[in-house]
């Protein structure tokens, strides 16, 4: 599904990530760990293809394709999604437009039928439930006045409405209660499947006791530093990141 | 002064002389510092540019209206013919060198529902007053035709009883080689209410200026507007707004988008006069620069004799959220779609100030058609 070889990237005229090597399967839910600074949302944005994250060096393929060849929106058209940690509030768009006009691009992308707008209302409806996303919500302006989870739920009902193969999950537990945590990660193991990789990231072991992952990699300074089964996210819990990263000498 | 004059030709014999003093308004003048119209108009074009043409295809039962090519003025023309405003120089140009115009009147008590189309076509100068009594109610939308020529000079006079309130909607066309110039002034008495909107597409030089006088307690002035501009256009709204008595109101909302080398300007002038106490007056004024070369001014100014008054100013200018536009791309939306419905997104708040739905839908008919001038001309 993807795989990243020696990836240099910088943000700025600063180095963040320095040679990480990662491959995610299909049907796989890999966990990144890390310190912070270790450059876990640089590779997300990078994965992404936001501006001013620059790789000077190595490669990402993505079912076979360069992905660093295209474009954001190309890349969300064909299956990449990265729930951000910090959703951004648009003020005069109203979220249920928002949801149509994405949904709608990334059809007509693929060279799929475009929903209309009553189609795409049911649809819209039906998995806003079991995240709890009400019709108030949808009709408000997009994450404008939105609590901490109900951005984080409206990434989910995004995820789970674009249908992603790749689903990149940024910090997805950061500023989350329990009770909010709990209902995100639900929507997100519903979201699970043989056809589709997800990469979680994040800093501490909580979220993955609700999301379990199938590898975890633990990322420091830029680069993979280890790996293990979901064992490894308590054995770090009790040790710490400590050392993991120095160069070695 | 001779008697043996009309009033009205009295008040334009003053108007000519008084523009023969002090000539075309240029960057040393008080707030015409980012248009200077002297630089690329004389004053003989001025006065040589004829009158432009006034139509309203259909004058809603109720408002009465009078000729300003006619002579024998009733009383309540003669009244604010002229009378409203401060004299600025170019207002003086459009009541010495215009031969018409018209004159609207609402009685007293009388709600007008549906707009007032008053149309406004040709080059020249120009004309037009409205006097709501009080208690009366009504709108205005006032379309100004792209055939300006070189020169469209509008003169405009507002008079609102007690509690009046007058909705006026004004829509300037993209006229790249013209100039356009309308002056409007406005007196607000107790209790009553002038909400406008102003939406500009550029000229060579644009100039929208308003002097409000919110005479009484309890007056109220809201006004909005929308500049779209590409290539080299140019568009300044100006307003002078006097709180004179206590408890009155003014809001601003202007949003401009600026694309290509053209310029977007804003002054906001508020005066709050002694003894208008417990005064609120804010105002907004923000710029999207759509490439390196477009520029906004964006001045608000306050003046304040009074106490316990409340004001509160912003201003900014600069280029579309780099973070909004990299949400939106991440979610499949294409750039030049993204950047659209963030343009859009700003300029709404705005133009959501229009109440009525058909204005708004023509106001955005017109903003849709201007946009791709602002993108395409985009860095």
């Amino acid at each position: 599904m993807l795989e990243i070889k020696n990836l240099h990237a910088n943000v700025g005229d600063k180095e963040i990530l320095k040679g990480l090597t990662l491959t995610v399967e299909t049907g796989k839910v890999h966990a990144i760990m890390g310190p912070n600074g270790s450059g876990k949302s640089t590779l997300s944005y990078v994965l992404a293809g936001r501006e001013g994250y620059t790789v000077t060096a190595g490669s990402i393929t993505y079912n076979g394709e360069d992905l660093l060849a295209l474009k954001t929106e190309e890349r969300a058209a064909k299956g990449i999604f990265l729930a951000m940690q910090y959703p951004v509030e648009i003020p005069g768009v109203t979220t249920m437009n928002f949801l149509k006009t994405a949904l709608n691009a990334q059809r007509r992308a693929r060279g799929e039928s475009e929903y209309d707008a009553i189609s795409i209302l049911k649809l819209v409806r039906a998995k806003a439930k079991i995240l709890q996303v009400n019709e108030e919500m949808l009709k408000r302006a997009l994450n404008v006045g939105f609590s901490g989870g109900e951005k984080k739920r409206l990434e989910i009902l995004q995820m789970s409405l674009f249908e992603p193969k790749l689903a990149v999950l940024d910090e997805t537990d950061s500023g989350l209660d329990i009770d909010a945590l709990k209902l995100v990660a639900e929507g997100v193991n519903a979201l699970r499947s043989p056809e589709r990789s997800m990469l979680v990231i994040t800093h501490y072991q909580r979220l993955l006791d609700y999301i379990v992952p199938d590898r975890i990699h633990v990322l420091a300074n830029g680069r993979m530093v280890a790996e293990g089964g979901k064992e490894l996210a308590h054995e770090l819990e009790a040790t710490g990141y400590g050392d993991l990263g120095k160069v070695p000498a | 002064m001779s008697t043996a004059l009309g009033h009205r030709e009295a008040r334009r014999a003053e108007a000519l002389e008084s523009f023969r003093v002090r000539g075309m308004p240029h960057r040393r003048f008080e707030h015409w510092r980012y248009s200077d119209l002297r630089a690329v108009l004389d004053a003989g074009q001025v006065a040589q540019a004829g009158t432009a043409h006034w139509t309203i295809p259909a004058l809603p039962e109720g408002v009465e209206l009078f000729d300003l090519a006619a002579p024998n003025a009733p009383a309540w023309v003669l009244k604010a013919y002229g009378a409203i405003g401060n004299r600025p120089t170019m207002e003086e140009a459009s009541l010495a060198f215009s031969e018409g115009g018209v004159a609207l009147r609402i009685p007293a008590g009388k709600t007008i529902a549906e707009p007032i189309h008053l149309q406004i076509a040709g080059g020249g100068n120009l004309r037009w007053l409205v006097v709501v009594e009080e208690g009366a109610s009504a709108t205005i939308f006032e379309p100004h035709g792209n055939d300006v020529g070189l020169l469209r000079n509008v003169g405009v006079d507002v008079a609102l009883s007690e509690g009046a309130a007058l909705t006026h909607i004004r829509v300037t066309p993209f006229a790249p080689k013209s100039f356009a110039v309308e002056h409007i002034a406005v007196a607000v008495a107790a209790r009553a209410q002038y909400r406008a909107h102003f939406a500009n597409f550029g000229a060579r030089l644009s100039r929208t200026e308003l002097h409000i006088t919110l005479g009484g307690e309890g007056a109220e002035a809201h006004l909005s507007g929308v500049t779209v501009l590409g290539n080299d256009g140019h568009a300044d709204v100006t307003s002078h707004i006097e709180h004179v008595s206590g408890k009155t109101l003014s809001t601003q909302l202007f949003k401009h988008v600026a694309g290509g080398k053209s310029r977007a300007v804003y002054q906001g002038k508020i005066t709050v006069r002694e003894g208008a106490n417990g005064s609120d007056s804010r105002q907004t004024a923000r710029a999207l620069l759509m490439s390196e070369r477009a520029e906004a001014d964006l001045k608000p100014e306050l003046i304040i004799f009074a106490d316990d008054v409340k004001c509160a100013h912003g201003a900014t200018a600069g280029d579309l959220d780099p973070e909004s536009l990299f949400y939106l791309r991440s979610r499949g939306i294409p750039e030049k779609e993204a950047r659209r419905i963030l343009i859009n997104a700003f300029l709404q708040e705005a133009v959501e100030t229009i109440a009525s739905e058909e204005l708004r839908a023509a106001i955005w008919h017109e903003v849709e058609t201007a946009l791709p001038r602002a993108m395409e001309t985009a860095k």
